[in-house]
């Protein structure tokens, strides 16, 4: 797929993921990448400015294996923007499937 | 590309920003590759997947000029966080550059219009007010209609102004709402 459009949706798929729960860095890379061919290094410049902006915090969590994880949890704002982004997407996609399954009136 | 070129591109790429958020934005990178590794990944594959670290850093630098134009508002660090957008390459100039100007050349307009119209308009009150005084100038028009004239188109431009004001305000920000949406779209 275009990679304007991957990067279009980018924001909105790491919010959604986080409205279901939390996620360290490498989680929501590795899911994303699953279904999404992306470059890896383009969601931590995101989840940084996120929480510059206030979408999310952070906490760090031991574990059992590795380092402690940076886990990102998100904010009020951060639900905000991703209701926002949401409807933005359901219209957008809403209007271009009308054209592309709509008869063509004239 | 290991683990060692990564992080030195990496952190050349970042130099300029504050040492504090430098370590901050490595950590990560850092975690990255200590959780690849777990499960199994050699540090090719991972600095592969990660994609090139000079585009990244810069990313990371675009983004903190953004952020810095945002939470202080001034000409200069709109055309910092301007300039920093179009090292991202030759393609973002066209992108950046063109509607920049654009917006730049709406404003000059808006605040000539504006000005244009409270000059005539106070023209027009103090030629009214001073041709009695001038034997042989007719102005032409009655003094109330053209103290009435003057006094609208003054209005006018002063609403004008306040709006052109307010329009640079908005404009400012959308102005790096764009950049930080071209930022998303361009750096791969």
């Amino acid at each position: 797929m275009n990679i304007q459009f991957k990067k279009g949706v980018l924001e909105l798929c790491v919010l959604s993921l986080l409205t279901k729960r939390d996620f360290y860095g490498y989680e929501l890379v590795e899911y994303i990448s699953q279904h999404i061919d992306i470059s890896d290094g383009t969601i931590y410049p995101l989840l940084r400015r996120f929480r510059a902006d206030g979408y999310v915090t952070t906490y760090l969590q031991e574990s059992q294996e590795g380092p402690p994880r940076k886990y990102y949890k998100i904010k009020e704002d951060g639900r905000q923007a991703f209701k926002e982004l949401l409807e933005e997407w359901e219209e957008f996609t809403a209007r271009v499937n009308e054209i592309i399954r709509g008869d063509l009136n004239e | 590309m290991n683990r060692e070129e990564f992080f030195e591109q990496l952190r050349e790429g970042l130099s300029g920003l504050p040492e504090s958020e430098i370590a901050d934005i490595l950590y990560d990178y850092n975690e990255h590759f200590e959780i690849g590794s777990s499960k199994g990944k050699t540090q090719e594959e991972i600095a592969l997947e990660l994609g090139n670290p000079q585009t990244i850093a810069k990313s990371y630098r675009v983004n903190a000029k953004i952020t810095k134009a945002e939470k202080n508002p001034s000409p200069s660090n709109l055309i910092k966080a301007l300039l920093a957008a179009m090292t991202l390459g030759f393609f973002n100039l066209i992108f950046v550059l063109g509607p920049f100007l654009g917006v730049i050349g709406l404003l000059f307009g808006l605040y000539g219009i504006s000005i244009g119209f409270v000059a005539g308009g106070m023209g027009s009150i103090l030629s009214t007010l001073a041709a009695p005084f001038f034997s042989g100038i007719h102005i032409g028009v009655h003094p109330i209609t053209s103290i009435s004239i003057g006094t609208g188109l003054t209005a006018l431009g002063v609403l004008l102004l306040i709006g052109s004001f307010y329009l640079t305000k908005f404009l400012y920000q959308l102005t790096l709402k764009y950049l930080r949406w071209n930022l998303d779209v361009i750096t791969k």
